[in-house]
């Protein structure tokens, strides 16, 4: 049993100082997009997740420019995305997807200019690479320390907003009389997006952030309506698929004969593959209300 | 001497120069009629600056050179051309370039602009190189130059035939001078052959192989850090252990191609004490070819004699 653990863990794999950071810091990512992202599906904002990690594809080339942690750079450019969307009306339903293909546009030229400037300007290589689809395995240790604290932060953040939030979605004018201000809540949860955001597209890139903030919560979402269950199922299925994924990409490294996949792969293909899992689950779980409460599951949906 | 021929300027201000100069050529033209013969420069592009260098040595004051990648400052491997460039690569008579994959967009550029009358000379082709061959930095092999400025003679010859024994002469000064580095790469093998070293990128690999040095960084390590993918974190543990253990006596650090992880190596190296040697791309500023290549050997031996770092060559 444990030479077959051994065997399948090459002893080597928890011992490589890079293969240490790269579990932490997208561990971090997974937990924070886990919480993040059922709210997230739930207020019906996933395509302004989605935009989000596009965005701060910008952040993420600017820092290899100006010489920053590309944490620094992603967390920047998603803040300024995610306020700039919330005034441009991105809760009138109508005018959401519109603000946000704006933003979405007016963010990626930026990156366009800025992967330009790097190349021209800078010796960095392979950073459009980097930026768009992740490279977890080279983060310097020195990363480890702000992931953990902007995971943090934005772990205390959901959990004050965890009420007011679920109560400004289920029921607005109640929460209004109660005395929440559903403008507030509605920005602080968009910055808190914008940290998961930012974690998420540092560890498989902005292109493929939205896989991690979106991906486990929806496949979630769609086993649990109750949000507690959806967090913590959420939660299980990220990390399954970061971890899962970066043990897969330094395994491939002796499937290839030395020349490993990319991690990102590995981790949105186990997303994705949890995403159809759930499918039939949600079918499963709705027909067990069906026949318990008919005539509810009829009205609801 | 070649090196005082050979002018580098900016681009944007040669296209300029070049337009105010095509108008000028055409009113002293139709202003002199046929009274004299008006005997034109060859128009030469030198894709790495390395080749332009060596173009300007064999062609000398017969011909205007300019190199495209020439700042080293950026990596070559991603450069983009813009239309002034585009135009420049257009017009040229004679164009010199490395090819495998290094300098592709050259041949599109020459595939858009047909001209019969053009010489071209690509660096793999000559050397019978398969488009598959992992390593282009093709002017680190000795050898390759002296081909090249063979090739280079022959096209001048063809473009400008009433100097050929002006470009023969040139040569042959060209090809003395390349001589000091293949002693130096000589006395290297036969004294320090076998060396152990580190690198980060497969830059210099052509000459550390002649110097009869042993890369011990693995292959796809150098690979992943040349085109910017993921590194496999086996091989970055193996390259950490070489540094950390003394395993190499020598690290070859590319200046030109790096990233947060190359300059992870840097560091771990010059806490182990291990000395550096910076190599280039392209020709850093102030060389000719051949000095170029020379002071990389004797970069090496230095390091190897007295453990000095010479991380950037001045």
């Amino acid at each position: 049993m444990l030479n077959w653990l051994a065997h399948i863990l090459h002893w080597s794999f928890l011992r490589s100082g890079s293969v240490q950071t790269a579990l932490l810091v997208a561990g971090c990512a997974a937990v924070v997009c886990a919480v993040i992202g059922v709210f997230t599906i739930l207020r019906g904002y996933a395509f302004a997740g989605h935009a989000l990690g596009d965005v701060s594809s910008a952040g993420g080339s600017a820092s290899f420019l100006l010489g920053i942690s590309p944490l620094a750079g992603f967390l920047g450019i998603a803040g300024i995305a995610a306020v700039s969307l919330e005034f441009l009306g991105v809760r009138r339903a109508r005018e959401q997807d519109v603000a946000t293909g704006i933003v979405l546009g007016a963010g990626i030229g930026l990156s366009a200019l800025f992967l330009y400037l790097d190349t021209t300007t800078t010796n960095t290589t392979g950073t459009a690479v980097t930026v768009m689809f992740g490279s977890m395995f080279t983060f310097p240790a020195s990363l480890r320390l702000p992931a953990m604290m902007t995971a943090a932060a934005a772990l205390i953040m959901m959990a004050i907003l965890y009420r007011p939030l679920l109560l400004s979605m289920v029921d607005p004018e109640l929460a209004t009389t109660r005395g929440i201000s559903t403008r507030w809540v509605g920005l602080l949860h968009l910055l808190t997006l914008a940290a998961a955001v930012a974690l998420a597209a540092l560890s498989v890139g902005a292109v493929l952030a939205s896989a991690l903030v979106i991906g486990p919560a929806g496949a979630a979402v769609r086993i649990s309506r109750r949000p507690g269950v959806a967090i913590l199922l959420a939660m299980l299925l990220g990390l399954t698929a970061v971890w899962g994924g970066i043990w897969m990409a330094y395994e491939s490294y002796y499937w290839f004969a030395g020349r490993a996949w990319p991690v990102s792969f590995f981790v949105v293909t186990i997303i994705f593959l949890s995403y159809l899992t759930s499918v039939p689950l949600q079918y499963v779980r709705r027909r067990r209300i069906v026949r318990a409460m008919p005539m509810a599951a009829h009205a609801g949906g | 001497m070649g090196a005082g021929l050979y002018r580098t300027r900016s681009l944007a201000r040669r296209s300029h120069t070049l337009r105010v100069w095509s108008i000028l050529t055409s009113v002293t033209v139709t202003g002199l009629g046929l009274a004299g013969v008006v005997h034109a420069k060859i128009h030469a592009v030198g894709v790495e600056n390395q080749y332009a260098n060596v173009i300007a040595q064999i062609g000398g004051k017969y011909v205007q050179v300019s190199a495209i990648v020439s700042n080293p400052n950026t990596d070559p491997h991603v450069f983009e051309a813009n239309p002034s460039v585009a135009m420049e690569v257009a017009r040229a008579q004679l164009i010199v370039r490395n090819g495998l994959g290094y300098d592709t967009w050259v041949k599109k550029i020459l595939a858009a602009a047909p001209n019969a009358r053009r010489q071209v000379i690509v660096a793999q082709q000559l050397l019978g190189l398969p488009e598959n061959t992992p390593n282009p930095h093709l002017w680190y092999k000795p050898g390759t130059m002296s081909k090249m400025a063979a090739a280079i003679t022959a096209a001048l010859g063809k473009l400008d035939p009433a100097h050929v024994r002006y470009f023969d002469a040139n040569v042959k000064a060209f090809d003395a001078s390349l001589k000091p580095w293949y002693v130096a790469i000589a006395g290297f093998k036969a004294k320090f052959g076998g060396t152990p070293v580190a690198v980060t990128e497969p830059v210099g690999d052509y000459m550390l192989q002649a110097t009869g040095c042993q890369i011990k960084t693995p292959w796809t390590l150098q690979a992943a850090i040349m085109n910017g993918t993921d590194p496999a974190p086996q091989d970055v543990s193996i390259q950490k252990q070489l540094l950390r253990r003394h395993m190499v006596k020598v690290f070859v650090y590319n200046q030109q191609v790096t990233d947060p992880l190359t300059a992870s190596f840097l560091h771990l190296a010059e806490k182990s004490h291990i000395p550096v040697v910076g190599v280039y791309e392209i020709m850093p500023t102030g060389y000719s070819y051949q000095r170029w290549m020379l002071a990389e050997v004797q970069a090496l031996r230095l390091a190897l004699t007295r453990g000095i770092s010479t991380t950037v060559l001045k």
